[in-house]
């Protein structure tokens, strides 16, 4: 039986509770093995958790590390807003390049594609 | 196998509900978001609720707060055949708004009217 497809939307700010709340459902959902995270779409303050920069103390949550695993593990695609992400100091000039590379740059046509492949999108 | 793939293609109806204030960064960028899938030729409908429902009265000068003043781009809401637009009786109510707005085609809902309206699409994205 085909999986169902979940799409995710996150514009909270990388240290907020409902950043944490967001990977925890997409870990969740690949656990169940029934569901197809088929993409996270970063906006707003979201696009941060893309900054490579961000400097968090070691003894609280790591988003940035959280979001690696998701993609290097289980291969979901990272999609930044880039017109969002330079509006808060994130550039991917090769020069001053401050985006973690597992992050696609996009833009929000990409938005509208993944909510029309999805069954179902959870924002947070 | 195509049923599945024809029920992940068939068009959603897509809610974009709107609960802060114009002088929030988020308010611009949900209306970026609106217009995204208007241009999509996305089914969409914008939801106006809480503080949100400040965006769609009439006379503000956001540029005296040093902000862009993108409550002009509303206008162009009608190009991107986005018509549905509803607005929380309540919220203005309580924050003791008129119902003079800045755009046509504004529809004002009870509560009860615009949780069902809400409920009735598919995809909700809360700004």
């Amino acid at each position: 039986m085909a999986k169902n497809k979940l799409a995710v939307l996150v514009t909270s700010k990388p240290t907020s509770n409902t950043t944490h709340t967001a990977i925890k459902a997409i870990e969740g959902a690949i656990a169940t093995n029934n569901i197809e995270v088929i993409g996270v779409f970063f906006y707003h303050d979201g696009v941060c958790c893309a900054n490579q920069q961000m400097q968090i103390p070691s003894d609280e949550f790591q988003p940035l590390v959280h979001w690696q695993q998701l993609h290097l593990t289980h291969h979901i695609p990272l999609h930044l807003c880039i017109t969002a992400a330079e509006k808060r100091g994130l550039t991917d000039e090769p020069s001053t390049c401050n985006i973690a590379p597992e992050f696609t740059v996009s833009g929000l046509g990409q938005l509208v594609e993944l909510t029309s492949q999805a069954d179902r999108v959870l924002h947070l | 196998m195509t049923s599945s793939a024809n029920r992940a293609c068939a068009p959603k109806s897509i809610a974009i509900l709107n609960s802060q204030s114009p002088f929030k960064e988020l308010a611009k960028e949900a209306l970026d978001v609106a217009l995204m899938f208007g241009s999509f030729e996305q089914a969409v409908s914008l939801f106006f609720s809480g503080e949100g429902v400040r965006q769609l009265v009439a006379g503000q000068q956001l540029d005296s707060l040093g902000m862009k003043n993108f409550l002009a781009t509303f206008a162009a809401l009608k190009f991107y055949d986005i018509e549905n637009i509803y607005v929380c009786q309540h919220s203005l109510t309580v924050r003791s708004l008129s119902n003079n707005f800045h755009i046509d085609f504004v529809q004002l809902l009870n509560q009860a009217e615009f949780s069902a309206k809400l409920h009735a699409h598919q995809i909700i994205y809360r700004f």
